[in-house]
């Protein structure tokens, strides 16, 4: 444990862990739009800025993403000073300029007395902000089966060769890590649909509800070593099951004490 | 053959003296950029085969050498003999036999092909006579121009591979210092110390350590890394060994970008002739140091000239940058660390090595120590690759070097450090050029291209030029870089469309802030730069353009319409140029220009003999 | 379209089989066809243990490479910043008139495609366009039907 300086407040932080993690705990609401905990940071979305300073820097100062930057001793942290607040209402009609229609950039924006960009809304923009937080999550999971293709302004997430991506297994990981609800997913009947791929859904044996798609079961039965069997039945299903024994070992049980 | 040892390399150093003694005149044909794209390809082959059909006494093939770029490549093709140092530009392949016979053969100087200055008659024989040569002094382009770059031989003549002998009779220490004496800054731009990133580098535990060559010159409007790499490679290679030596690493890579395949060539001739010679691999001459140097080609991405950028693909990855909050030097390549310095960077080490790091730093301003490739362009008279001592104004490199404006226009305004630099008045021509100077002005040193323009060249259409370029080379990672940059180009593009609005500047000023604030590399935080400097110091040419709907310098279409006045003598050229088909007329009779349909691209203004084509 | 997929093959087996050679795989298959096939993708994909996505995540990154067939002649215009002040917008809207074509397209008889390049570096040279890897400097918007070779 080290002592760093937040908003003036000396607090205590774990060294190597990173600002942002350190700052939150204080409570301290610093935005952050492509910031997960199941992820690695990336620092593309900007929001977490702060300002940072030591008193060995006789007054300098340096702005870095709070995500990224890991917490040193002795390090005094700003997380509102006037010039991040104008960052940030910068970046959030950048976003809004690009994502009008997203509900969760709007509310942002709206956080911070924003209510229309002042610069032009871009024609054929969408709700992709691109934090890669799918394409993140899509490899930390060891699929590789959407990424980030073109660069700059045209940059966007894609399945290889702009078709429906054949490592997706289905698993909306990325469709629930989206920050912006940007990834659209249907369940229809058995059919699973997302990234213009259809996908078998697996159904529970006692209760018919549908569970997880195969491909999903078949990743997880190879890279956990699970029997097929611990697919049969839905997470409820399963629950039930497992009170029914622990019910029948409690009875075995009281019957031996008695 | 193996070098074994650094007696070994004098011995042959001698040797190869006297082989190229064996022909007391050379005929040097420049293949740099400006003359390969005049034909001078074709200059050289004429050379041998002219020669290799007469029988000239004292005078074969050997004697023609190809070289790297000379420097002033607006009057290529160009042709020295030396050691005379007779210069001639220029050349046309039919006119060889001329020099052969008269030149070579008779020892007459043939006037027409000799270079005058600017504006006046008095022609100049010698090249090191030239006001363009004799306010320069070169140091990493010691070689360039004057040795054939595929011959390992010529490098070692002229005391090649010296430095690197010198280097390993002393301790990696010992050279680090020699290198922090001589003040070297990195010649890429950022201009951080070189002796203290490999001190650091050095001192770094790792077990193993990579240096870097970036040889990626994205800049538009530069060429002093790509001249080098063609035309001297081994003085880059030298530079990579001393580095090598210098911080205890065995792999060394050089990306160069695909964009320069001369270079990608030449650095891959020099790299298997310094191997066989043993200046490559292991035991390299004889000292138990090993180190061996890979080519890692270029993509073409702009942003890969950013270290965390360039490191990534050359690990074969997207070229994203990543916050550097530790420094590459420390984890770079692969997480280890990593010495990455510029190709001029590197060439120049050699020279501090012999000559010792005091006389280096002896020249230039005590904070920008030495001298500094440029690399001319633009509206200037002498295009072409120079070398300066830091310090030296701005005005001298223009007019004295660069002989100022050419048709009699003036002066606007110069552009340095490419898109992240920015564009300087002529009120700052008197600026030391260093470092710290042009920061001050609102540019930067860069990796030292400068492009001058005219009077005829709009900063708003300069400014929206950058931006476009950065629009299209930003990697798209972070927002204040993708999305920033793209609003500002828009508002630029829109102003220069004769939409601006009032505020529309104002706007501009307070995105630009953020976005230099708020990005995460180089590229996007230097990125407005275009655009803070044209405003800073051309505001009311942008003005005029959102206030009053004109572009004074003649160059936004939108603004501006052609017409064509009684000059014109009815030559027809202006017609089948017109894409659009504006232009009506026939022989030798004023043609006409349908306002309605033209959409002012200005083809027929330059194609015009006559100055009968007006901007209005 | 069909490929010489043995051509694919030779170029991958020459190269070291790791995940740090596909720029330069890549660069390699491209300088034999011009442009990038998707079999070679999944190739190289395959041949240096490399997710497709991230194959083709670097195939779109750099300007080096194109996914679409180039025809038998590039016309590359430079468009650095010397080139830009001295006219190589128009002299890029000529070649484009006379193609009928824009920058980055190929013409439909898959004879020509217009590419446009940040600086091959010969600024003293400004305008510069590089047909098929031959230089011709100081274009001049009158003379690019002579350089494509056409009437």
């Amino acid at each position: 444990m080290v002592t760093i300086t937040i908003n003036g407040k000396a607090v205590q932080a774990n060294e190597g862990e990173m600002l942002l993690a350190a700052i939150r705990r204080q409570g301290i609401d610093t935005p952050a739009l492509c910031h997960h905990d199941a992820i690695e940071p990336c620092g593309s979305c900007r929001l977490c800025m702060v300002e940072i300073t030591k008193k060995e820097w006789e007054g300098w100062t340096r702005s870095v993403t709070s995500c990224l930057y890991p917490v040193e001793p002795g390090l005094i942290v700003s997380t509102h000073t006037p010039q991040l607040l104008e960052l940030r209402k910068t970046i959030l009609e950048l976003y809004l300029a690009r994502s009008s229609q997203s509900e969760v950039i709007q509310k942002m924006a709206e956080d911070y007395g924003i209510t229309h960009s002042s610069f032009p809304v871009i024609p054929d923009g969408d709700d992709c902000i691109m934090c890669y937080a799918c394409t993140r999550i899509c490899e930390e999971l060891g699929c590789f089966a959407i990424s980030a293709v073109d660069r700059g302004h045209d940059k966007k997430v894609s399945g290889p060769l702009r078709q429906p991506p054949p490592d997706c297994i289905g698993c909306l990981s990325c469709a629930h890590i989206c920050p912006t609800g940007f990834i659209k997913w249907q369940d229809l009947d058995s059919t699973r649909t997302i990234w213009e791929r259809q996908f078998e859904l697996l159904s529970c044996r006692t209760c018919g509800k549908r569970t997880i798609t195969r491909d999903f079961a078949e990743y997880l039965m190879k890279k956990r070593n699970l029997p097929a069997a611990y697919f049969e039945l839905c997470d409820d299903c399963k629950r039930t099951e497992t009170a029914k024994t622990m019910g029948k070992i409690v009875v075995a049980a009281q019957e031996v004490l008695k | 053959m193996r070098i074994t040892s650094a007696e070994h390399l004098t011995q042959l150093q001698k040797e190869y003296q006297k082989e190229a003694a064996k022909f007391p005149r050379k005929i040097l044909v420049c293949l740099g950029p400006g003359c390969l794209a005049a034909g001078s390809d074709r200059i050289y082959d004429a050379f041998l085969n002219h020669i290799a059909q007469r029988n000239i006494k004292g005078i074969t093939v050997e004697a023609v050498k190809k070289t790297g770029c000379h420097g002033l490549c607006t009057q290529g093709p160009l042709v020295t003999i030396e050691p005379d140092g007779l210069f001639y530009t220029r050349i046309q392949a039919k006119g060889v036999p001329e020099i052969i016979e008269k030149t070579l053969e008779k020892n007459e100087v043939i006037t027409k092909l000799l270079y005058s200055t600017p504006g006046k008659s008095q022609k100049i024989e010698k090249w090191a006579d030239i006001p363009f040569y004799s306010h320069q002094m070169r140091i990493g382009l010691r070689n360039v121009g004057q040795i054939d770059p595929e011959n390992i031989k010529d490098y070692v003549a002229v005391g090649g591979y010296q430095a690197l002998a010198k280097a390993l009779t002393m301790t990696p220490e010992q050279v680090i210092s020699e290198v922090k004496t001589s003040g070297l800054r990195g010649r890429g731009g950022a201009g951080f110390p070189t002796g203290k990133k490999w001190e650091t580098c050095r001192k770094v535990d790792s077990d193993i350590r990579y240096v870097i060559c970036n040889g990626d010159e994205g800049d538009p409007g530069a060429f002093m890394d790509r001249c080098i790499m063609e035309g001297d490679p081994h003085s880059v290679l030298e530079g990579m060994i001393i580095c090598a030596h210098a911080v205890g690493s065995i792999s060394g890579y050089i990306y160069v970008r695909e964009e320069y395949p001369l270079a990608i060539l030449n650095l891959q001739k020099a790299i298997e002739a310094a191997r066989e010679f043993g200046l490559l691999g292991k035991n390299i001459l004889g000292s138990g140091l090993n180190f061996d140097i890979k080519i890692s080609r270029g993509g073409g991405a702009f942003v890969c000239g950013e270290s965390s950028a360039l490191m990534r693909s050359v690990a074969g990855e997207v070229g994203e940058p990543r916050a550097k909050y530790i420094r590459s030097v420390i984890k770079g390549l692969h997480d280890k660390p990593t010495v990455l310095n510029n190709v001029e960077s590197f060439a120049t080490v050699p020279v501090i090595i012999n000559e010792g790091g005091k006389k280096f730093a002896s020249i230039g301003t005590p904070r920008s120590t030495g001298t500094k490739a440029f690399s001319l362009a633009g509206k200037i008279n002498n295009t072409g690759l120079i070398e300066v001592p830091m310090g030296i104004s701005l005005r001298e490199i223009i007019f004295d070097i660069g002989g100022g404006i050419p048709d009699g226009r003036k002066f606007k305004a110069v552009q340095t450090g490419g898109p992240s630099g920015g564009c300087l008045p002529e009120s700052k021509l008197d600026l030391p050029v260093d470092f710290d100077s042009l920061t001050e002005a609102g540019s930067m040193m860069g990796s030292g291209g400068m492009i001058i323009m005219d009077d005829r060249t709009c900063m708003v259409d300069v400014a929206k030029y950058f931006l476009g370029f950065l629009v299209e080379e930003s990697c798209g990672k972070c927002v204040p870089c993708r999305e920033g940059l793209y609003q500002l180009h828009a508002l630029c593009v829109r102003i220069t469309e004769g939409k601006g609005e009032p505020g529309d500047l104002e706007l501009m000023e307070k995105l630009s802030k953020y976005i230099q604030l708020g990005s995460l590399c180089g590229l996007g935080q230097s990125g407005p730069n275009p655009f803070m400097s044209t405003l800073e110091h051309f505001r009311e040419e942008y003005e005029a353009h959102i206030n009053h709907k004109k572009c004074p310098a003649g160059v936004c279409r939108a603004l501006i319409k052609y017409e064509i006045i009684d000059a014109c003598t009815g030559c027809l050229a202006c017609i089948p140029v017109c894409p659009v088909g504006a232009i009506t007329g026939e022989k030798k009779k004023k043609h006409f220009i349908n306002q309605a349909i033209c959409d002012q691209c200005g083809s027929c203004y330059a194609v015009c003999q006559f100055d009968a084509i007006e901007v209005k | 379209m069909m490929h010489d997929l043995s051509k694919i093959e030779e170029i991958i087996d020459r190269s070291p089989k790791e995940p740090g050679a596909l720029i330069a795989v890549l660069q390699d298959i491209q300088r034999e066809f011009h442009y990038l096939p998707c079999e070679a993708l999944t190739a190289t994909s395959r041949a240096l243990g490399v997710p497709l996505s991230k194959v083709f995540s670097v195939s779109t990154f750099y300007n080096a490479f194109s996914l679409t067939p180039r025809g038998e002649k590039i016309i590359r215009i430079c468009q650095g910043t010397a080139c830009h002040i001295k006219g190589a917008k128009l002299v890029q809207e000529q070649i484009e008139s006379n193609l009928g074509i824009k920058a980055g397209e190929t013409t439909k008889d898959m004879k020509y495609t217009i590419e446009v390049v940040n600086c091959v570096g010969a600024c003293a040279m400004a305008p510069v366009i590089i047909v098929n890897n031959k230089y011709h400097g100081k274009v001049r918007c009158d003379q690019t039907r002579k350089l494509l070779g056409i009437k």
